[in-house]
């Protein structure tokens, strides 16, 4: 009975190999919004039921995109802008609060109402320009986060926000990172245990460990040349980067980026050209990303020691590396950079 | 050995060969860029396949155009028309780990394949 047995083991190998060879399934998708292009990648079991999280997601994106964008004529933070209050969605105003604390933690180093400034400079329009030193003492006076007050009437009824003086709100350095939180919770609840949301360029979120369990692996850009100089190993937390070869501009031979300075409304030149964030908060990690490149190595630093509540990667514009000591392990130096000093801050 | 046998024999011997391939074989497929403007893909270039280098133009949708350059396992925008230049200082891109963006054009280019990579890039 030799053909019978052998039919028995073809059968069993047919089933059996795939079972050996099946690749957990994936659903990916990149999506237009916040000026940006974001790459969401999910891992699981079921395509089908990862693809409905998915689409869940998109969804969340185009809805904070519309609360929260400063150029939308028919978002909240628009009607803020140009009516002085507005009512806000829960997220729009759970947002708003997280970022005014952290605003006032890092002494306004991170200030929400630097728009006016960044609308002079051109950034949102691309029409760049100079202002003079009388324009930018104007600018700076004017830029302040206390003159943004959120109410809430009594539990229940939506909150409302009031901005007095003559500031403007904006988000773009925080909103990225509240999605990216608001995401990953959406991702929780869903039951999804292994996904990468890269919110483009400079926020990304981490969901879980690889499907094989071991750390995603994000690299950080080398910002005097091309590809990534170090990389992080990220399980379960999210990463942002501010740096000023981002965006900027030039002009007879002198730089300008987008990361003003909220005393002087002129780009932040401190002596960082980049810095990176590693905290369970992707908001926190965007906005206190931005706060340290303003204050510089030394306040950075310092900043630190006084919070221990995050990791962070310092890049010096003279090429030096400064990382906090609890990425010791899981900050590497990437392919072609192995001989550069690195220092720990204790 | 009756006929039947023998043909059992060779299809099982098809069935593990074909299975030892497809978990034993290279995962190191060759590097390839997808250029695609506002979702639709435009053009695929296998980067290895590339023996010269040489550009081109693609007009987007908001008829801005992007110059595109490529070498043998890299390629980059060398110009584009937008305000921003975001695209252009990228620089040149040879993995997967971050794509190349141009937004006021939505132009994408992404590489798919290749060897080791990260699984995303800040900065």
């Amino acid at each position: 009975m030799g053909g019978r047995k052998a039919l028995a083991a073809l059968t069993a190998l047919c089933l059996l190999l795939p079972g050996c060879a099946r690749k957990p399934a994936q659903a990916q998708a990149t999506v237009f919004a916040m000026d940006t292009v974001m790459t969401l990648t999910l891992h699981g079991e079921k395509e089908t039921a990862l693809q409905e999280t998915l689409n869940g997601l998109t969804e969340t994106i185009h809805q904070l995109e519309g609360t929260l964008s400063a150029t939308r004529e028919d978002s909240e933070i628009f009607a803020l802008n140009r009516d002085g209050q507005a009512e806000l969605s829960s997220c729009a105003a759970q947002l708003l609060e997280e970022a005014l604390a952290l605003c006032e933690e890092t002494g306004g180093a991170l200030d929400i109402t630097a728009y006016p400034a960044l609308e002079v400079w051109g950034f949102p329009s691309g029409e760049y320009r100079v202002p003079s030193g009388e324009e930018l003492e104007a600018l700076a006076a004017g830029i302040d986060y206390t003159q943004v007050a959120i109410a809430r009437p009594s539990a229940g009824s939506p909150a409302s926000a009031r901005l007095r003086g003559g500031g403007k709100v904006d988000l773009g350095a925080v909103a990225k990172g509240f999605l990216g939180d608001t995401l990953a919770a959406q991702l929780e609840q869903a039951g999804v245990t292994s996904a990468l949301l890269d919110l483009g360029q400079s926020s990304i979120q981490a969901v879980g460990a690889k499907p094989d369990g071991s750390p995603w692996r994000i690299g950080i850009r080398d910002p005097a040349g091309e590809g990534y100089l170090a990389v992080v190993e990220l399980t379960g937390r999210a990463m942002g980067t501010s740096g000023g070869y981002q965006r900027f501009f030039e002009e007879d031979g002198q730089t300008y980026w987008h990361i003003l300075d909220p005393d002087t409304a002129a780009p932040a030149r401190s002596g960082l050209a980049s810095v990176t964030v590693i905290a369970p908060s992707g908001l926190v990690c965007d906005g206190l990303s931005t706060a340290l490149f303003v204050m510089g190595l030394e306040e950075g630093t310092a900043f630190w020691r006084a919070h221990r509540d995050f990791e962070a990667v310092f890049l010096t514009e003279d090429g030096e590396i400064i990382i906090t000591s609890g990425l010791k392990e899981s900050f590497s130096l990437a392919q072609g950079y192995e001989g550069t000093g690195v220092t720990v801050l204790e | 050995m009756r006929r039947g046998h023998f043909l059992l024999a060779l299809l099982l011997l098809a069935a593990v060969g074909s299975a030892l391939w497809l978990l034993l074989r290279p995962s190191t497929a060759h590097p390839v860029a997808r250029i695609s403007l506002d979702g639709t893909l435009v053009e695929e270039i296998d980067l290895e396949a590339v023996e010269a280098p040489r550009s081109f133009s693609l007009e987007g949708v908001g008829g801005l155009t992007n110059t595109i350059q490529v070498e043998p396992g890299r390629i980059r925008v060398s110009e584009a028309a937008c305000p921003d230049q975001i695209c252009v200082h990228q620089g040149w891109i040879s993995d997967r780990t971050a794509p190349i963006v141009c937004l006021p054009n939505r132009l994408i280019i992404e590489i798919t394949g290749g060897g080791e990579a990260l699984d995303a890039a800040a900065g």
